[in-house]
């Protein structure tokens, strides 16, 4: 029996996944993913064409310094690749390795011990990876398209990708396999999940204190020389990503030769670490999984404060609603993988919130500056959107899926499961608004609005989003429940989660469609001021239209969810 | 069935005739998962203070049936009434009067039993200071009670099934729906709810119970139904189901072998025609 043999029943699992879902969504998914990949394709090449050039540096540096630009850009793809795969795949070995259920049968059979740990390795591959490859590959080819990369480079590339990807998972499995052959895995996997997010939120800040913008920025060079020079200067010479840079440059060259002496370090890398990881396989995985059936979690956790806290106000609630609002509370602060992803989102919206402070508002022309201030409260409004549908969708997207096998409880109570669906539609709007809310705040404050009329516009813009985003998480969390599956990250990067992300993205879009004249006419009131009836009605109509598919966005997923949960019958 | 003599058999006498005070009633009960019938149309009748065992090789449709009778899945037709309510028109009233133990024990892992019982009595509208002190005598009796404030996570899976009994018994419900009870409980435990079960019927309770272990059905269960492909293809006490198999005293264990493996050839059962109950 092969490694290969035993992924047979994962890749029909997945097959049989994607057959119960209708076609017509899937065709419309998969040409709205491949509209989403054209999308970020041409957009990233026609920012690269620029970079390459340079214009703001000159006709003679220009060029010179923007092609750095671009390769000193794909470096920092490359290295952000490797961390981020790296983090990836050590949570996803834990769970691949020593907590799946379906272990504990194969350990029971004569199967070897390496050919079950290949099998779920190649699992962890695919899980760390599959998103992260399916967002970067339209990137990387923006690249070869900027750099005038030759056609056959086009098919190399991908087997280059590979290897280099194989290198963290690779880190990743040895890390998994050590630690867990020292410590009780059950509480390793939580300290390392806490830890991986902590490094990746530091990684994500340090990133941005290294202020890239400043790259395109000529105020800030004392020497272009010395900067030409900094841009040269690989960021970490003898580190995979560097290999794997300099092989793409060359390869997106036209040159093969070079191309391959540069990447055979990656490669050599490769079977080393593949071969390194059979040897601690075969030595320590049956070990490691058996001790790690050892550790059982039986304490209440700390921050029981918190929760009592947060509990003591639904007492003033109806008692059905008090006991949903209780338990969702009790079980989210007592899953100990909750506080690294609320650790990484803290650390979105710090960046976030950083970035705001470094717009040089400053230094805008000061006729226009009032309007140009004003209207980043209209571009920020789709950034706090994309900041709820993120948090929307890590936590309030799998709160329906999470219920678990435990939903039977709900289904067989007197209680009618849509109840469950406004309590929790309800308990998540609350802290979706008041983050929205805060975020909002913060960001008028930064940008200095003027007018009064716009600055609670942006409040309102920020409430309906808040109000749809929560309604889609449910509704969609609802109609695409995986009850069998436990883990949040899974169920958020699950085909709901995406569908949940696009749809989130078309309302923002749909928002600023239905207010752009409004908001043109507000702008530029002081100019034009808004007397004639027609365009009164217009803004009228525009409001009155935003509302109706407002109140349409958060009706039909809600309905859809409803429907859902009253038709799903547990096994 | 000497058990049901020492407990004064409240039905046993009504075998074979009309149930007097029927609290459930699956009226033509179907069931189809696509092209495959889980259920081609069950008729029953269970009373008041009757324990009722309702047996069935694998896949029969037992567990199926189960659900029904809770409102979990809905049948594809055919009507339930629990205490006298409809349980797909009014599911909130019917369901008020069951309690439910599952076969497997899924519950919320990262609540403590009390909180759970909190939950699930928030679920039913008992008051909270009822839920406690109910909680803390099922506990108690269950012999869980140290271990009130851990996580049900750390527990077996015989100290779940104990906190699922538990909770299924807060609100005090007039029918105790049973899938499995004594799977993955020690022989004590056993002992303890079979006479505990016992100690329900007399104060009235109706139990529904599905089990594959024949001697538990055959101490506890007044009647017994046996369900095979669908078809409810025996029905009545141990008496009634030795006649029907033609295998005067032999066990439970026999005579549901002999049904089970004799199925085809048998008529159809009488109840398994709309209208005509034994």
């Amino acid at each position: 029996m092969t490694a290969a043999f035993l992924l047979i029943p994962a890749i029909r699992g997945a097959r049989r996944n994607l057959g119960k879902r209708s076609p017509k969504v899937l065709a419309a998914l998969a040409i709205g993913g491949v509209l989403f990949a054209l999308a970020l394709y041409l957009g990233l090449y026609k920012f690269l064409e620029y970079i390459a050039r340079a214009p703001m540096l000159g006709p003679i540096f220009g060029p010179m310094v923007g092609s750095l630009l671009a390769s000193k850009f794909l470096e920092m793809l490359f290295l952000s690749l490797f961390f981020m795969i790296l983090f990836s795949s050590l949570i996803a070995g834990f769970s691949a390795f020593y907590l799946d259920d379906e272990i504990r049968l194969l350990v029971s059979t004569p199967v070897r011990a390496t050919h079950i740990f290949w099998s779920r390795f190649v699992l962890m591959v695919v899980e760390s990876s599959w998103m992260v490859v399916a967002f970067f590959t339209p990137i990387f080819f923006a690249f070869a398209t900027a750099l005038k990369a030759p056609f056959w480079a086009y098919f190399v590339f991908p087997v280059y990708l590979g290897m280099f990807l194989l290198l963290p998972n690779i880190l990743g499995g040895v890390a998994a396999l050590g630690l867990a052959s020292f410590f009780p895995i059950r509480q390793m996997r939580k300290v390392c999940q806490f830890l991986s997010a902590m490094v990746l939120a530091t990684m994500i800040i340090f990133f941005r204190f290294l202020e890239p913008e400043k790259l395109l920025n000529p105020k800030y060079f004392s020497s272009v020389s010395n900067y030409i020079l900094n841009l040269k200067n690989p960021a970490m010479e003898y580190f995979p990503s560097t290999w794997i840079h300099q092989a793409s440059l060359t390869l997106f060259e036209g040159n093969m030769s070079e191309s391959l002496s540069a990447i055979l370090p990656v490669f050599f890398s490769m079977l080393l670490g593949l071969a390194l990881l059979h040897l601690l396989a075969k030595y320590f995985y049956l070990a490691s999984w058996q001790a790690s059936l050892e550790a059982v979690e039986n304490q209440v956790l700390g921050l029981e404060w918190i929760r009592r806290a947060l509990i003591l106000p639904m007492r003033f609630f109806a008692e059905d609603f008090r006991v949903v609002a209780v338990k969702e509370i009790t079980v989210f602060l007592r899953d100990p993988a909750i506080f690294s992803q609320i650790f990484m989102m803290a650390a979105i919206v710090f960046v976030y919130g950083y970035n705001l402070t470094i717009i040089p508002l400053k230094d805008l022309p000061s006729l226009y500056s009032g309007e140009i201030s004003d209207s980043m409260v209209f571009f920020n409004g789709p950034f706090i959107g994309f900041i709820l549908a993120a948090l929307g969708m890590r936590f309030v997207y799998p709160s329906i899926s999470l219920e678990g096998r435990a939903f039977w409880a709900v289904k067989a109570s007197p209680i009618q499961p849509s109840r469950l669906l406004k309590v929790k539609f309800f308990l998540y709007l609350v802290p979706t608004l008041f983050l929205g809310f805060g975020l909002c705040f913060i960001s008028n404050r930064i940008f200095q609005v003027s007018n009064g009329l716009l600055y609670w516009l942006s409040f309102l813009n920020v409430g309906l989003m808040a109000l749809v985003i929560t309604a889609l998480a449910i509704g969609l969390g609802a109609l695409y429940a995986r009850f069998d599956a436990d883990n949040p990250l899974k169920i958020a990067g699950s085909f709901g989660g995406f569908v949940f992300m696009v749809l989130s993205a078309v309302y923002v879009m749909n928002l600023l469609v239905l207010e752009s004249y409004p908001l043109f006419r507000l702008y530029f009131i002081r100019f034009y001021p808004l007397t004639q009836a027609s365009g009164k009605i217009l803004v009228l109509l525009s409001f009155f239209l935003l509302l109706v598919c407002t109140v349409l966005w958060v009706y039909i997923p809600l309905s859809q969810g409803k429907e859902a949960i009253e038709r799903y019958e547990p096994d | 069935m000497s058990q049901i003599e020492a407990v004064s058999d409240p039905v046993g006498d009504r075998v074979g005739k009309p149930v007097a005070e029927p609290v459930i009633i699956l009226k033509d009960i179907r069931k189809k998962y696509g092209e495959f019938e889980a259920l081609k149309g069950v008729n029953l009748e269970i009373g008041r203070g009757e324990m009722f065992g309702f047996l069935g090789p694998n896949g029969a449709g037992k567990t199926t049936l189960i659900r029904i009778l809770t409102g979990i899945i809905k049948p594809t037709a055919g009507a339930v009434l629990i205490c006298g309510h409809d349980l797909l028109a009014a599911p909130d009233l019917a369901k008020g009067c069951l309690g439910y133990v599952p076969d497997r024990p899924y519950l919320y892992e990262k609540l403590t039993p009390l909180e759970y019982f909190d939950f699930v009595a928030g679920l039913y509208s008992i008051p909270h200071p009822d839920v406690l002190k109910r909680g803390e005598e099922m506990l108690r009796m269950f012999t869980l009670w140290e271990w009130r404030n851990e996580l049900i996570e750390s527990f077996s899976h015989g100290m779940k099934q104990k906190v699922a009994m538990s909770s299924a018994l807060l609100h005090d419900p007039d029918i105790i729906v049973v899938d499995e009870p004594t799977v993955g409980l020690d022989p004590k435990s056993v002992k303890m709810v079979k006479e505990f079960f016992n100690s329900l019927v007399q104060r009235g309770k109706t139990i529904f119970l599905t089990t594959h272990t024949l001697s538990v059905a055959e101490d506890l269960c007044h009647r017994i139904a046996i369900i095979h492909h669908g078809n409810l293809v025996a029905l009545g006490n141990l008496e009634n189901l030795q006649k029907l198999s033609k295998s005067p005293g032999s066990d439970l264990e026999s005579v549901f072998l002999k049904i089970t493996e004799e199925e085809s050839e048998l008529p159809p059962h009488p109840s398994t025609q709309p209208g005509k109950l034994v």
